[in-house]
């Protein structure tokens, strides 16, 4: 049979009149032949046809699925339903859709950051490697406890019983990205360097061309492997890219291979666009440090820069792999330092690949906090929808009583306001698809997570699953209620129904609080997260951030310090005439990027100064250019700031800043003392002091710094400019870039920023933590304001007659309105003593992702409280009012 | 009760169909004409109501034993032609045999056996 034949009945119906016209023309000619009158002919011929509707009626059916057809009616029913009560119907759609897509896009990011594990094969044998107690006389760069030198890394790879493989990796820039160029086109890119057997050994596909081996990595052969997400995005997924030339850093590189789709490297976050085994050469050095003395990290024993990664032997656990490994580690850690007497070695730990390294601390906290956030914000969604659904369906309880008295089965019913559901949550599931969309996106951004990240299907599957169930049991509920009244209940007045529905309402009631409860906690962590960004972007920053715009610059034709001291002695004079410019500066760390060099207290006038000892033993440095202070707006409280007369040559000069002073050098005038350390090629005399400003960062507390020239610095590599502008200050940047273009047209600007955004960089975190608490605190008092006066605009209606009579009887206005009101205020006041253990558990919580607020700030919390007890009067103020202006006749009559 | 109509307005049915069937080996026919072969050749026994010979036409032509298509009847009006299928004709010849049996075991059961049979039980 075929199905097409459904469609297909209007057609048949009109061919099946014809059919019959002419069958009823032949009879009536044969009658009239016969002999009979017109009229008796097609008398006739009708009788000896029969019926012809019951025709038409049996072929109809014939063509028919009873089912589809049935489904196809309870739709359209539902939908004109719907269309009749569109509000209900827009709201349900939009609760539910907000809190699917919200839930979804939290889940997502947190899935992809926490949860999600490297791409690699067997992920569960890799681990990275971690130390504890990086020896005394080891410098390092990256995280002190992931960073190995060199030798250890040879050392380890070497044993071969308990790692069946060690993967050394290490950045090829401390901020990202570093100068390449192909063709003719000069830009940035993020790249690593890495042991030959990186690839092989993880497991990750080459998806074009070849990998490393452990012979490129021996010869530091000049090849390359692009991400496949870099070459998607930069070369079109061009295949000619195979064998053609890569610069990095000036350094020309063949490119011989296409990694895996999706493998973006082995830190989450940094997206990888293209990998170099170690090299030996002093541009490629690791960290993009320059070579010390020529001396790249291969010739640098006792510099701990190298990230490890191992792969544990089959049929060897964690605990056997750690024992092997830690004396193999103990006596590589001293190479190239002199241990003192007595020295203890690092101890090894293995930290699961399962998880990307760090990231658990960033993002963690604030990840779990959004997740408990969204669902607060869910369960209130949720419990509206639900009451939305039972208040909706109780008043239609008459309906579907008379229904039932006029013939309707239970099961047509049931399929009815089963396709009522199925519209809403097909409706919320297509909408909340686009939310959780957009929130992933937008989340991810936030998280710099550049890897393609998608909505998680598992997240919205089982959101929107919970949302169907429930949408489910609650549009069913009333069916049940109406059956069992069974059609009396048709004939009964409305005030007779308003007593069966007390127990509903009771319930409605209970979820008005709850709701209550769950909002005001929400609104108090909004609260304290907006305070404590307001905090952070109110704090001084002790120099003028306006008109200031930085950004990096790395000389890669500059062999020796010399030669980069010339360089950026060029770059500073040319960057000083161009208009606008009022003055520029140089600093090794950018202020507020969070790098910083850190070091113990030097000697002073050849003496270890008080309040040096332990914890207030730590001051940060950075090497400057001239006129910093000056390029900053730094107050300059004594002597001098540098100056171009501060050469190489010239006498050692230090600034340091008002904390140094007082602690080191209390109650005299800092400037004139001499500072210095052994191993510092020379002295410095104190120059000038300086107020205190924020450097790594806004929430850094202040502590003794010491600036130096960069002239006098053992290496000159990549530094940062810093220039004021006179008016708009992004507008220099492409005359700026123009500028270094003549002294080496490969130099790319790197991050180039206003200093005030470097700083809100800072506080990213903290801004969208806020804004997305300030979002499902909004969020959730528009819901919870839905609820309340859904309910009690419901309750209204449903009183209507009492209330007239209340008001024929005498009842004043003011005590209808006070009468509706009374009620949810009780409710406002239970849900708020109900929410108090809740909001105490919650600032618990908060407590470390806040600055400068107490988790128990009364401000916070009075206005919090003030908020919702105002959206509750305002949203029972409505109804109230409405049930007060009923004309009693009216009212009466409504029976 | 409603089970036997049921059951008997199946019989007729199955055999309606076969009547159909067999009308359409002479040739193709519209509607009225097949009516009037299965009165005339039935001696005017089988008395069809007209209206339900449609019913069964469409039936028959969805299970694909018959085909149509619109020409011009005898008195030049717009009428709706049948023909026989191939596997009309399989279904006419399976249909016919199943016929011929049954309608052969019924002659056999109300035949000259009969009363025998009644006898039989009787002296028994």
């Amino acid at each position: 049979m075929n199905p097409l034949r459904f469609f297909r009945r209007r057609r048949q119906d009109a061919d099946l009149d014809r059919e019959i016209a002419a069958h009823m023309e032949a009879e009536r000619a044969e009658n009239m032949a016969r002999g009979f009158s017109g009229e008796e002919a097609e008398r006739r011929a009708r009788i000896k046809f029969g019926s012809e509707r019951r025709v038409h009626e049996e072929l109809w059916q014939q063509n028919s699925f009873a089912f589809l057809e049935g489904i196809l009616r309870d739709f359209k029913y539902a939908l004109r339903s719907l269309t009749k009560s569109s509000g209900f119907a827009v709201t349900v759609v939009l609760i539910m859709a907000l809190g699917i897509g919200a839930n979804t896009a939290v889940f997502s990011v947190m899935n992809a950051v926490l949860l999600k594990s490297l791409p690699v094969a067997d992920p569960g044998r890799v681990f990275y490697l971690y130390i504890d107690g990086q020896p005394d006389g080891a410098s390092n760069t990256g995280d002190s406890d992931s960073s190995f030198s060199w030798p250890v890394y040879d050392a380890l790879r070497r044993q071969d019983h308990a790692l069946s493989d060690v993967m050394a990796y290490v950045p090829l820039s401390n901020d990202g990205k570093v100068a390449v160029r192909f063709g003719n086109s000069a830009e940035v890119a993020e790249g690593d360097m890495v042991s030959g057997n990186f690839f092989s050994s993880l497991g990750v596909h080459i998806a074009r061309g070849r990998g490393f081996s452990a012979q490129d990595e021996a010869q530091h052969a000049p090849v390359i492997v692009l991400s496949y997400n870099y070459w998607s995005r930069r070369f079109s997924r061009s295949p000619d890219v195979l064998g053609s030339t890569f610069y990095i850093k000036g350094v020309p590189l063949t490119v011989v291979g296409i990694a895996a789709e999706g493998f973006e490297g082995t830190e989450a976050g940094n997206s990888v666009d293209f990998w170099i085994p170690l090299q030996s050469r002093r541009e490629l050095n690791a960290w993009g440090t320059p070579a010390v003395d020529g001396k790249t990290y291969l010739a640098q024993p006792n510099w701990w820069c190298l990230r490890l990664l191992a792969r544990l032997a089959p049929g060897i656990s964690q605990k056997q792999a750690l024992a092997q490994t830690q004396t193999v580690l103990a006596q590589a850690a001293f190479i190239g330092i002199n241990p003192r007497p007595g020295q203890k070695p690092p101890v090894l730990t293995l930290h699961p690949a399962k998880a990307f390294p760090g990231y658990e601390e960033q993002y963690g906290m604030p990840l779990k906090m959004m997740m408990a956030m969204v669902a607060l914000v869910l369960l209130i969604a949720l419990s509206n929808v639900a009451m939305l659904l039972i208040a909706r369906n109780a008043s239609r309880q008459r309906e579907f009583s008379v229904r039932l008295s006029l013939g309707a089965g239970s099961m047509q019913l049931l399929r009815q306001l089963l396709a009522e559901s199925a519209v809403l949550v097909a409706a919320a599931g297509a909408l909340s698809w686009f939310f959780a969309g957009v929130g992933t996106h937008a989340l991810a951004h936030w998280a710099q997570i550049d890897s393609s990240l998608a909505p998680d299907t598992t997240a919205l599957s089982f959101t929107l699953a919970v949302l169907v169930l429930a949408a489910l049991f609650f549009g069913l509920a009333p069916l049940h209620v109406s059956l069992a009244g069974g059609t009396g209940l048709a004939l009964r007045s409305a005030s007779a129904v308003l007593n069966r529905s007390a127990g509903n309402s009771r319930s409605a009631r209970v979820v008005v609080a709850l709701q209550m409860a769950l909002c005001l906690t929400l609104l108090v962590a909004a609260g304290l997260l907006v305070r404590t960004l307001s905090n952070l972007q109110n704090t001084p920053l002790g120099f003028k951030s306006n008109g200031l715009v930085a950004f990096g610059i790395n000389p890669q034709q500059a062999r020796t310090v010399n030669e980069s001291i010339a360089f950026y002695q060029r770059l500073l004079g040319s960057l000083r005439a161009l208009p606008g410019v009022e003055a520029v500066s140089l600093s090794e760390n950018r202020p507020g990027s969070g790098w910083s060099n850190n070091d113990g207290v030097p000697m002073i006038d050849g003496h270890k100064p008080p309040n040096s000892d332990g914890e207030q033993g730590l001051i940060r440095l950075n090497n400057v250019g001239p006129d910093f202070f000056h390029t900053l707006g730094i107050p300059i409280l004594a002597g001098r700031d540098f100056a171009d007369a501060d050469t190489r040559h010239a006498a050692g000069v230090a600034i340091v800043n008002q904390t140094f002073a007082q602690r080191f050098l209390p109650n005299q005038d800092p400037v004139g003392h001499n500072i210095g350390k052994r191993d510092w090629t020379q002295h410095a005399q104190i120059v000038g002091v300086v107020k205190d400003h924020k450097y790594t960062g806004i929430t850094e507390h202040t502590i003794p710094m010491l600036w130096m020239p960069y002239t006098h610095a053992n290496t000159v590599g990549e530094m940062h400019v810093e220039m004021r502008v006179a008016g708009d200050a992004l507008a220099i940047l492409p005359v700026a870039q123009n500028a270094v273009r003549q002294i080496d047209p490969d130099l790319p600007l790197l991050q180039p920023m206003l200093q005030q955004e470097q700083f809100e960089r800072s506080i990213s975190q903290q801004i969208l933590f806020a804004r997305l608490a300030e979002c499902f605190g909004l969020l959730a008092i528009a819901l919870v304001a839905t609820g309340i006066y859904g309910t009690l605009a419901y309750r209204v209606a449903r009183r209507t007659a009492e209330i007239g009579v209340r008001m024929a009887l005498g009842a004043q206005r003011s005590q209808v309105v006070w009468m509706v009101l009374r009620g949810s205020l009780w409710l406002t006041l239970i849900g708020l003593v109900a929410g108090a253990p809740l909001v105490i558990l919650m600032s618990h919580y908060l407590a470390s992702a806040l600055y400068q607020v107490k988790p128990f700030d009364a401000i916070t919390y009075v206005a919090a409280i003030l908020g919702l007890a105002l959206v509750a009067l305002i949203a029972s103020l409505l109804p109230a009012l409405r049930a007060a202006r009923l004309d009693p006749v009216q009212a009466l009559r409504t029976e | 009760m409603t089970r036997n109509q049921q059951l008997s307005s199946d019989m007729l049915k199955g055999t309606l169909d076969m009547m159909i069937l067999r009308t359409l080996t002479t040739g193709d026919a519209h509607g009225h004409t097949i009516a009037k072969v299965i009165e005339r050749s039935s001696e005017d026994v089988l008395e069809v109501e007209q209206g339900s010979l449609y019913p069964a036409l469409h039936r028959l032509e969805n299970r694909g034993w018959l085909a149509s298509y619109w020409g011009a009847s005898e008195n030049n009006r717009k009428a709706k032609y049948y023909r026989l299928t191939q596997a009309g004709r399989r279904r006419l010849t399976l249909e016919a045999g199943r016929w011929r049996r049954m309608a052969r075991a019924i002659a056999l059961v109300m035949g000259e056996h009969t009363g025998e049979k009644v006898t039989e039980g009787g002296t028994e």
